[in-house]
């Protein structure tokens, strides 16, 4: 039951002010909310790259955008209303509520929110959100009504309010109707798949299937692998004419320690077969997310190691191909933060380069791991003057990308179409990154 | 400054009556490419909007200019209207025309649009224009328009109740709620009742029944039948019903776990929690399957931490939090979960801390105390310390410490000052606990120069060592001594105490050298200006003036171990967050009634400014057990009891349940629910929780018994009458009202009435005692209880006062019914004694 939901630039300044019920929330909580973020011990800001990579088979688009993110509650009470935030690229979606209820839901749907705007306008930004702002009220006003979340699938979003693209434009010059929303309702309010549209038609049916994974690891100061596990995603891009059915099965799912459906998977078959059966919705979507535990090795290793004396530290890290996947590791990253004790660094590499930002992080940048000799970084750290010992250790976060594994061993072993007679192109994909790869020195 | 605030106005102001001139332009003007051009003033008039800047001076002119085809101008068009009107009632009359218009539209998007934002008016005086829209809209054959006339209805109630009442619109809700094809409409109407039922029932019997049929099986089963149909949030909405629906047998409860339990896979991480609790709260009562229930939502609850958004997981986590204290050997095998990943927000980190050193036991310690050691050197400093802390609670929680003391005495070793401080602290607590571990700690602890300590708890806890172990530590009394001659440097109290206290302990293991750190530690405590050092220095110099031997007794007895250290957090109220399982109380690690206001619990009362009406009553003195209850008003004796059946499992998604305080709603549900919430505490042989051991030693008995004391006859009252809440609450539901009346009180008496507790001691001092009062001037609501003098038979009292009208309401219910008439006398005559000099 929410009363009201602000976006708020990276600034503080309210973008967008939505409210829900009849009692209005003045906008002053978002000053009380920003001020009390900046009182917040800890609240300087950490970017984080978040790299999410679409693929059919002729394009691969990489967003590659930078997170502001607030070291603050995702649920917090001020004098007058508990507070919800999200916050995504800088832009903090806000929600308030005077009654109790269940936390998650409402984090979840702002989280829902958030990717439905970034959907629309292609990324989010102060600017692109104001310029539709329009575009954002209506989503908004079809995916909650009196504050209780109706309507927040995208497919279904799409088809109430067109997506302000370059198509869309193209074709109202064309045709001369300037409208951004569409004549008719989505014939799926009435249909009993609420996810799919009443009828596409296509000339060329096809289904892509990727398995996206990223892989999690902490290796301890002892180089021991003390947690390594998998986080998979099965996501398909369907264009399929008509109401298909679609079965997919995995040639090992027993690995699988758990997982998650998208709410068009049917349940029974899974249990007792571990196949997948739905009716897709039309377009890109998440099927299912899995998990799988317990791995014993990464495909690649990183050996930091520090000893100090006398106020100054030697570093030195390897980094070198474990267990060879059978396709090139690249776009690896090694990146750390040097303790706030450090005066100085000088630091070089065997390959790559080196760079050191004036907040002391400092990154390695590899990029692809040449096949015949580990590549190598080194060099000396000053310590702080009194300082004989470094007691602060930095933890080394890596990044790799490897194109056509699943690291998991996950195979899909085939997709089948029932329901529609049409002969269709299928195509599968694989891909492991590095998910919170750290390694502790 | 002034002069440019005047400026911006006055650019304001300009642009604002130039859109206005713009706006009436294009009012009358039918020429091709208007709609362009009324759709660029309307962007500029929202985006004025938007940024806060008033421009409801262009309401007559937005109106003017709606009338139009175009899809995207009108519903701009409403949302200006929807955010002006409230202010502007009169001008709002000019939209109604329009607005039920495109009711009547043939396109259905226009039609459920033109209803929404006509119900969103809110604009009191118009509600006679909503009941006919309305009506037609839950009739529409298309859905889209009927969810929106459902939600609508609701709109209506909250503008005007009695209009909605009229209508009979509750009925047709009802109607469409069983019959209706969209899932989504029925969800609404769901959600729509439940609202509306909950504030009609505290008037009406009729919701109030209502609102509890709504829990019967042929309701729950009925939702949970076409469960798979409804949208995700839907879900949600009907899992909270689900989980308040008490199922008659063992196989019910199964049935409905069979039924839900592929929901536990759903990519809502809202569905999943949602199900999860009503997987917890069926299977109170069969505590094994209760377990299994645990190893069951394990799995989903894990993946989808590692799996969201660092918001979801943080939400995920709270409740994983929860349910690690409430069975920690069910997760003792996922602790790898619970580590902490570097980049991760330290509220994250912190709970994740708690868990790993719940979970901790004999096979994993080793690997958790080696992480936990890992993060003591971590760039985080409060991680690094709450880490430290974390291995010494491992510590204190074990039988087998000694890979564990090994690891404290390293960070002893580490030379960071915030590392030795925590280590030392836990150092003395491992002591206290484990003596046999004494020799190896000193040898270690005497190596830290006390001059590198400087946070008041290491240093006390140093000080208390070298007091404590004096006998061991070679130079102890000169450490000691040299401490002493610093004394004006220490700012901290706490530290001159312990200094105190070690130097009269280690004078009786080695007096000839301490005795003159002791003489000088004396006259420094003698002219501390700190009360508290003061008194305890005159209070040893006194003790060892008196007789030296008797001193050594007092201060330097022989120790026992320190068994089980206290629990901060009572496992009452870790039960009470259970029982709000998926709500703000899990978050908060509170449950509700510390955080809510009343307002913002029962009903769905929203206020603008948050008036601070609690009170805490404290319930007379000694003779009723002490609970500092937080009391209000409205759910006064909701609150206090610690079980609140009525709030209780479910209340969170809607948080739309009345208090049913007054026994004329005696519900069916809440009442076995309040017992299977009570199994789960009071089981203590079947939930091997370890909290429950601490609640003995906490001394946290609700079980206080009636107390008889026999006294001379006719009605005489017992004096030291003890009643606890629950008791009190149960008895209230239980019993019907033998006697209602209403007294005047004097002129004198309302004087006196400043705050409830002024009335309380004067009722008390006629063996009239209150368990629970609240309220602010003129309203005071009290609620008393009474013991007849031989027997057990208790009388209750519900007494409103009202201060303005000098009238008191009272209502009384009795064991023995025979006597109420007689007590109701004794009561009266009390009552009216108040302010009496």
């Amino acid at each position: 039951m929410l009363q009201c939901i602000f976006l708020l630039s990276d600034s503080g300044e309210v973008i967008l002010e939505k409210q829900l019920t009849g009692h209005r929330v003045d906008r002053s909580i978002c000053n009380w909310f920003w001020d009390h973020t900046n009182s917040q011990p800890n609240s300087y800001k950490v970017v984080i790259i978040i790299i999410i990579i679409t693929f059919s088979l002729s394009s691969i688009i990489i967003f590659d955008f930078s997170v502001l993110c607030l070291q603050q509650q995702p649920v917090i009470a001020s004098p007058t209303h508990y507070l919800f935030q999200v916050c995504r690229e800088g832009i903090t979606f806000l929600a308030c509520t005077q009654v109790e209820m269940p936390p998650l839901m409402a984090i979840e749907f702002l989280c829902r929110v958030a990717d439905v705007i970034n959907g629309y306008l292609g990324g989010l930004n102060e600017d692109s959100i104001k310029d539709n702002f329009v575009i954002v009220y209506e989503l908004l006003d079809e995916m909650i009504d009196n504050g209780f979340p109706l309507t927040t699938e995208p497919n279904i979003l799409q088809e109430m309010i067109a997506p302000p693209n370059i198509v869309s434009k193209v074709l109202s010059v064309v045709t001369g109707n300037s409208s951004n929303v569409s004549d008719t309702l989505p014939g799926s309010t009435a249909s009993c798949v609420p996810w799919r549209t009443a009828d596409p038609k296509y000339a060329n049916n096809e289904v892509y299937v990727d398995l996206v994974e990223q892989m999690d690891a902490t290796i301890n100061r002892d180089g021991v692998l003390v947690k390594c596990e998998i986080n998979g995603e099965v996501q398909v891009n369907s264009h399929i004419t008509g109401l298909p059915d679609l079965t997919l099965s995995f040639a090992n799912p027993s690995i699988l320690d758990d997982v998650r459906f998208h709410p068009c998977v049917r349940f029974r078959p899974w249990e007792s077969n571990q196949i997948l059966s739905f009716v897709p919705p039309d377009g890109q979507f998440k099927l299912m997310n899995y998990r799988v535990r317990k791995l014993k090795s990464t495909p690649i290793y990183v050996k930091p190691q520090l000893t100090s004396d006398g106020g100054i530290c030697r570093l030195n890290v390897m980094v070198g191909m474990r267990n060879d996947p059978g396709k090139t590791v690249d776009s690896v990253n090694v990146q750390f933060q040097l303790p706030p004790c450090i005066l100085s660094a000088d630091l070089t590499s065997t390959h790559g380069t080196v760079n050191i930002l004036s907040n002391k992080t400092c990154t390695w940048s590899i990029g692809r791991i040449p096949k015949d000799k580990a590549p190598s970084m080194s060099g000396t750290l000053v310590l702080e003057t009194g300082l004989e010992r470094l007691h602060v250790f930095p933890t080394f976060q890596v990044d790799f990308r490897i194109m056509g594994v699943a690291l998991s061993g996950l195979q899909i072993d085939k997709l089948d179409l029932k329901t529609v007679p049409y002969r269709f192109y299928k195509g599968f994909r694989a891909l492991t990154r590095a998910g919170e790869f750290e390694v502790r020195s | 400054m002034m002069i440019v605030d005047m400026l911006t106005l006055t650019s304001w102001k300009s642009e604002v009556s130039d859109l206005k001139l713009q706006l009436r332009q294009l009012a009358g003007s039918r020429a091709p490419g208007t709609d362009d051009s009324k759709r660029d003033l309307f962007k500029k008039v929202i985006s004025n909007m938007t940024i806060g800047i008033d421009v409801s001076s262009l309401f007559g002119e937005m109106v003017m200019c709606s009338a139009t085809s175009d899809i995207v101008l009108k519903k701009m068009c409403y949302l200006y209207v929807g955010n002006y009107a409230k202010v502007n009632p009169d001008l709002a009359l000019l939209t109604i025309n329009f607005l039920q218009r495109d009711c009547k539209d043939q396109d259905p998007m226009i039609r459920g649009l033109a209803l929404r934002s006509l119900c969103s008016l809110r604009v009191a005086n118009l509600v006679e224009y909503l009941v006919g829209p309305l009506g037609s809209g839950l009739k529409d054959n298309n859905s889209y328009v009927r969810t929106v006339a459902v939600i609508g209805v609701l709109k209506l109630y909250h503008i005007s109740a009695t209009t909605c009442i009229d209508a009979d619109f509750p009925e047709t809700l009802k109607h469409l709620m069983l019959n209706d094809q969209d899932t989504q409409v029925v969800a609404n109407c769901l959600s729509a009742l439940q609202e509306i039922w909950t504030l009609e029932s505290t008037t009406s019997e009729e919701a109030a029944r209502e609102r509890e049929n709504l829990h019967s099986k042929p309701y729950v089963y009925y939702f949970l039948n076409r469960i798979k149909e409804f949208s995700e949030w839907a879900q949600c909405l009907v899992m909270e019903l689900v989980a308040k629906y008490i199922p008659s047998d063992n196989s019910e409860i199964f049935d409905i776990m069979n039924l839900l339990e592929d929901r536990l896979q759903h990519a809502n991480g809202a569905v999943v929690l949602a199900t999860t609790k009503v997987f917890l709260h069926l299977t109170l009562s069969m505590a094994d399957v209760h377990q299994q229930v645990y190893e069951r939502i394990k799995a989903p609850l894990l993946t989808q931490v590692s799996s969201g958004s660092p918001e979801q997981s943080y939400a995920i986590l709270s409740h994983l939090h929860l349910l690690v204290m409430r069975a920690p050997y069910i997760f003792s095998s996922d602790y790898k979960h619970f580590y902490c990943q570097y980049n991760e927000p330290s509220y994250v980190k912190k709970l994740k801390l708690e868990m790993l050193t719940a979970v901790a036991n004999e096979s994993n310690t080793y690997e958790i105390v080696t992480e936990l050691c890992e993060y003591a050197a971590n760039v985080d400093i409060p991680i690094a310390r709450e880490s430290i802390r974390a291995v010494g609670k491992i510590a204190l929680q074990q039988y087998d410490v000694n890979a564990i003391v090994d690891r404290l005495l390293q960070f002893l070793e580490m030379e960071k000052d915030y590392v030795t401080s925590e280590a030392l602290v836990l150092v003395k607590d491992l002591l206290r606990k484990y003596p046999q571990w004494s020799q190896d700690c000193i040898a270690v602890v005497g190596n830290i120069s006390s001059n590198n300590v400087q946070e008041p708890k290491a240093k006390a806890a140093l000080i208390w060592m070298l007091g404590e172990y004096s006998q061991d530590m070679h130079d102890a009394p000169y450490v000691l001594e040299s401490l002493v001659e610093n004394w004006d440097e220490e700012h901290s109290a706490e530290v001159r105490l312990h200094l105190l206290t070690a130097v009269m302990k280690c004078f009786f293991k080695r007096p000839p050298e301490t005795q003159k750190a002791l003489g000088a530690a004396l006259a420094a405590g003698l002219a501390d200006f700190h009360q508290d050092v003061h008194d305890r220095a005159l209070f040893y110099y006194r003790l060892l003036q008196y007789n030296v031997s008797v001193a050594e007794s007092v201060v330097n007895p022989p120790k026992q171990a320190v068994s089980v250290f206290a629990d901060t957090q009572s496992s009452e109220v870790k039960d009470r967050i259970f029982d709000e399982f998926n709500s703000l109380s899990v978050v908060y690690q509170k449950p509700s009634y510390m955080f809510t206001d009343k307002e913002h619990r029962g009903t769905l009362e929203f206020s603008d400014e948050l008036g601070n009406l609690s009170i805490n009553a404290e319930t007379g003195d000694s003779v009723v057990p002490a609970q500092r209850v937080e009391e209000n008003d409205k759910d006064l004796l909701l609150s206090t009891t610690e079980k609140d059946d009525v709030r209780d499992p479910g209340s969170n998604g809607s948080a739309y349940n009345a208090p049913s305080y007054n026994g004329s709603v005696p519900s069916a549900t809440s009442q076995p629910l309040a017992d299977l919430a009570f199994s789960s505490t009071g089981a203590t042989g079947q939930a091997p929780a370890p909290g429950l051991a601490i609640d003995d030693l906490l001394g946290l008995d609700f079980s206080v018994g009636t107390a008889t004391t026999p006294s001379p006859p006719p009605l005489t009252l017992n004096p030291k009458a003890v009643l606890d809440p629950g008791t009190f609450q149960q008895k209230w539901r239980q019993l019907p009202i033998s006697l209602s009346e209403e007294y005047s009180l004097s002129p004198l008496g309302i004087a006196s009435l400043v705050t409830p507790n002024a009335l309380l001691r004067h009722m008390q001092s006629h063996s009239i005692q209150c368990i629970a009062s609240g309220g602010q001037s003129p309203n005071f609501k009290f609620f008393f209880f009474a013991q007849k003098a031989e027997e057990a038979s208790i009388y209750l009292v519900e007494c409103i006062i009202n201060t303005s009208s000098a009238k008191s309401q009272i209502k009384i219910k009795a064991d023995d019914q025979s006597s109420s008439q007689a007590f109701s006398t004794l009561f009266q005559s009390a009552l009216s004694k108040f302010g009496l000099p």
